[in-house]
């Protein structure tokens, strides 16, 4: 690992498809997008899948990766504050009977399905979770 | 020197509004960059740190370094425009001396791009800064610990 940071600003997007049926899967996501953040990368968060699932008002607030550990919406507000940006995928919303109104207020936008796609055609990495 | 529930403060730094960094003016006109009692605890022991590479120009709000500990990645936020000088190569080497000793451990030596008086104008100092620290211990709850 090199001693200094000199990468310039890149653009990384990070499909999260994980959610609350696979809690060890769901703190690392924030922290890599809080790092990279902090790295200059202008990170966006997508929620997909069972990922939608993990921005309900009211789990991540109740979850955690491992037994006793810190919270999901913990590592969600780090990644925050470290500038990344939430999506969650509205066609994903109606499968798990979740309106937009039920979503934790992390989240910044409600995209569809090509807004994804455009992010992913044009970003630097694209990583999935 | 100051402490709010077990976390110190010194009024004769400058801070800024969450108290995440501490800034001190140096002799030569650089200005040292550290973490807070506050930030330190917040983080947990401290892994890594990595400085953004001597001669980079950073604007105001782009961080000069990284920190990871186990629970935690994120920023050292930078107040104003600089040009970084130099990383604390001990804090390199040993970042949890950090979480020893946050006020005598600076992470980056920076050197603003601005007038010192515009630079240190939208950070707290003195008594207002130990009113405000002692404010965000008591709203967040927290208790600092030192490794």
């Amino acid at each position: 690992m090199e001693k200094y940071l000199d990468q310039e600003a890149k653009t990384v997007v990070i499909v999260m498809t994980s959610g609350p049926s696979t809690p060890g899967r769901c703190a690392t996501p924030f922290y890599l997008g809080a790092l990279l953040a902090s790295m200059d990368a202008e990170v966006t968060i997508f929620f997909t899948m069972d990922g939608v699932r993990l921005v309900r008002r009211g789990v991540p607030e109740n979850l955690t990766a491992m037994e006793g550990g810190k919270r999901i919406i913990e590592f969600m507000r780090d990644a925050k504050a470290a500038g990344v940006r939430f999506h969650a995928c509205r066609p994903a919303l109606p499968g798990y009977d979740i309106e937009p109104v039920d979503l934790v207020p992390e989240v910044d936008e409600v995209s569809s399905g090509g807004a994804l796609a455009d992010m992913i055609l044009s970003c630097d990495k694209v990583l999935f979770f | 020197m100051g402490t709010c529930h077990g976390c110190e403060v010194r009024p004769e730094l400058h801070y800024d509004a969450e108290f995440q960094i501490w800034v001190r003016v140096e002799r030569d006109g650089a200005v040292s960059i550290g973490m807070t009692d506050i930030s330190q605890t917040k983080a947990g022991r401290i892994m890594h740190v990595r400085v953004r590479r001597p001669g980079s120009l950073r604007p105001r709000g782009k961080p000069v370094a990284t920190v990871e500990t186990g629970k935690w990645a994120g920023p050292v936020p930078n107040p104003f425009d600089c040009v970084i000088e130099s990383a604390n190569e001990a804090v390199l080497e040993s970042p949890e001396r950090i979480n020893r000793d946050p006020y005598g451990e600076w992470i980056a030596r920076v050197r603003p791009s601005v007038p010192i008086e515009a630079a240190l104008a939208g950070l707290v100092t003195g008594a207002a800064a130990e009113a405000g620290f002692c404010e965000r211990c008591r709203a967040d709850g927290i208790e600092c610990k030192r490794a």
